[in-house]
C-alpha cells in the first residue's frame, strides 16, 4: 500500500534531498505560525503557497466567468484558514504541503458548494440548511498507526520522483483528476472516452506510483 | 474511528480517486465518506491519492497572486479578532468540549459517520421521515449535488424493499444491521453499487432494523406501487420541509 523506493533514472530527476529540505522549510513555518503567531514564516507560506493555490483553482469549470474572482478569493480564503487552524498542524501525521493542499480542495469545494445552495434555494424558496459542513465529508483522515506515518512521510519524496518519470498519457490523466475538478465521469465526456477507459488509465498511472490498486 | 470490522465491498479506485481530489459529487462523497468511517484500509488509501494530489499540487506552475493579496488576508485576520493563532486556538477548543457532551446524549447516533451524526442531532427521529407501508421508511438529505437523491433509508427487522430496476446508478452504505439480496448478505460499513438497469430485492435480516445510506443518480423508472410512490417527492426534494 505504500509507495516503495523506485530507481530513478529519468533526466527530469529532482535531488531528494532538495524536496526533504523544503518540505522540512514549510513544516518549521507553520509551526512558527501555529506557536509564534509569526508574520515573518506566514508571508514566506504565502509566497510559496499562494501562486499555487491560484493554479490549482483556475481551471474552475464551474465558475464561468467568475473564474478570476473566484480563484482570488479562494487563494485569500484558504490563506486565513491556514492561520487560523495553524494550531491543528501536526508535522507527524502530515507535512505542511499536504495539509496545505487539503484545505485548499476543501475550500474550493466549499466555495462550490455555496453557491450551488444559494442559487437552489432561491429555486426553492427555502433557507434551510444542511445540518453537516464539507469538513465532515472530507474528513482529515489521520493516520492510527505511527509506523505507517513514518513510512507514508518517507515515501513523499519517493513519489514526487516517481511521478516525474510517470509517462504522458498516465501524467496527463492525473493532473486532470486532480488540477482540473473533474470527476472520471466529466472526463470521460471531456475526451470522448469510455468511463472505462479513463478509470484504467488512472488505476495504470497509480501502479506505476506503486501506489496499491486493489480496489 | 469506530471499531474494526470486516467490510467487505468498497469503493473502487474511481470513486476514492474523485474523493481525494475533490471532484466527487457531494452526494456520493458522503457515501464514501460513510464508508471510510468504517473501512481502515480505504482511509489508508485515501492517504496514498492524496499524497499524490499533494506532489501534483506542489509541480505546478505558480500562478501570479492580485497585488496586496496578502495585506488583504491580514487585513480579514484582523478583523475577526484573530490575528493571534493562540485566540484562535483557544476558541477552537471549546467546540470538542460541547461536543462531547452532546455525544453523551446521542448513544443511538454515536457510532454514525460524522455528517449524518450530525445531521441527526442525538436522534433519528429528529429527521423528517416518511413512511411507505409498514416496514420501511425514507428521509430525504438535503446535499448541494442537484442531479443525485440520497436519503437514509430504514427497514425493519425482516422487512423486504419491492424489487425495483434503476435508471441510474445507485450508491448504498450500510450504516445499521444488514440486508441481503439475491447475491449477498450486506453489513455496517459495505460500498454497494447498483448501476442502470440493475434488478434488486433488498430484504433486511430479521433480527435488527437495517439503516442505509443510499444516493440515486436520477429517479427511477418501474411502475410498481414503489415507485409511484416515491416519484412524485424523488421530483421535489424540498417538498418535506
Amino acid at each position: 500500500m505504500a509507495v516503495t523506493e523506485t530507481v530513478n533514472t529519468g533526466a527530469r530527476r529532482m535531488n531528494p534531498t532538495v524536496v526533504k529540505d523544503e518540505a522540512a522549510t514549510w513544516n518549521d513555518c507553520l509551526l512558527r505560525v501555529a506557536r509564534d503567531s509569526d508574520q515573518a514564516a506566514f508571508q514566506q507560506l504565502f509566497n510559496k503557497f499562494s501562486p499555487l493555490i491560484k493554479a490549482f483553482t483556475a481551471k474552475q469549470p464551474s465558475f464561468g466567468n467568475q473564474a478570476a474572482n473566484m480563484s482570488e478569493e479562494l487563494v485569500q480564503e484558504t490563506m486565513v484558514k491556514v492561520w487560523q487552524k495553524a494550531a491543528s498542524f501536526n508535522p507527524e501525521k502530515a507535512s505542511a504541503s499536504t495539509w496545505i493542499f487539503t484545505i485548499a480542495r476543501n475550500t474550493r469545494i466549499d466555495l462550490i458548494r455555496k453557491t450551488s445552495r444559494h442559487h437552489q434555494n432561491r429555486i426553492n424558496n427555502d433557507d434551510s440548511e444542511d445540518g453537516f459542513d464539507v469538513e465532515d465529508i472530507w474528513i482529515e483522515n489521520e493516520d492510527e498507526d505511527v509506523f505507517n506515518q513514518l513510512a507514508k512521510q518517507r515515501s513523499a519524496e519517493t513519489l514526487h520522483e516517481a511521478m516525474k518519470n510517470l509517462p504522458e498519457e498516465q501524467a496527463f490523466i492525473l493532473k486532470k483528476v486532480y488540477l482540473e475538478d473533474k470527476s472520471h465521469t466529466e472526463i470521460a465526456e471531456e475526451l470522448d472516452l469510455p468511463l472505462g477507459t479513463v478509470k484504467s488509465r488512472v488505476r495504470l498511472a497509480l501502479s506505476k506510483l506503486r501506489l496499491s490498486v486493489d480496489r | 474511528m469506530v471499531k474494526k470490522q470486516l467490510v467487505k465491498y468498497h469503493p473502487d479506485t474511481r470513486f476514492l480517486t474523485d474523493y481525494a481530489a475533490g471532484s466527487l459529487p457531494e452526494s456520493q462523497a458522503m457515501c464514501v465518506a460513510a464508508h471510510l468511517h468504517y473501512c481502515p484500509s480505504c482511509r489508508s488509501h485515501i492517504r496514498d491519492l492524496t499524497q499524490v494530489g499533494t506532489a501534483l499540487f506542489m509541480d505546478q506552475p505558480p500562478a501570479e497572486v492580485s497585488a496586496g493579496s496578502f495585506e488583504q488576508v491580514m487585513a480579514k485576520l484582523a478583523q475577526t479578532g484573530k490575528s493571534t493563532v493562540t485566540e484562535t486556538a483557544t476558541a477552537a477548543n471549546e467546540s470538542p468540549a460541547s461536543d462531547a457532551k452532546q455525544e453523551k446524549l446521542d448513544t443511538e447516533t454515536a457510532e454514525l459517520p460524522r455528517a449524518i451524526r450530525k445531521m441527526t442531532r442525538g436522534s433519528l427521529e429528529n429527521l423528517n421521515w416518511r413512511n411507505l407501508g409498514k416496514t420501511f421508511r425514507y428521509s430525504t438529505i438535503r446535499t448541494g449535488d442537484t442531479r443525485r437523491e440520497s436519503s437514509l433509508l430504514e427497514i425493519k427487522a425482516g422487512g423486504e424493499i419491492p424489487r425495483h430496476h434503476h435508471g441510474g446508478d445507485e450508491i448504498t452504505v450500510v450504516l445499521k444491521g444488514s440486508f441481503s439480496d439475491q447475491e449477498d448478505r450486506y453489513h455496517v460499513g459495505d460500498y454497494i453499487v447498483r448501476t442502470r438497469g440493475e434488478a434488486h430485492t433488498p430484504v433486511a435480516s430479521q433480527d435488527e432494523d437495517c439503516l442505509c445510506l443510499t444516493t440515486l443518480d436520477s429517479p427511477i423508472v418501474v411502475n410498481n406501487w414503489f415507485y409511484r410512490m416515491l416519484m412524485p417527492f424523488l421530483k421535489k426534494p424540498t417538498s418535506a420541509h
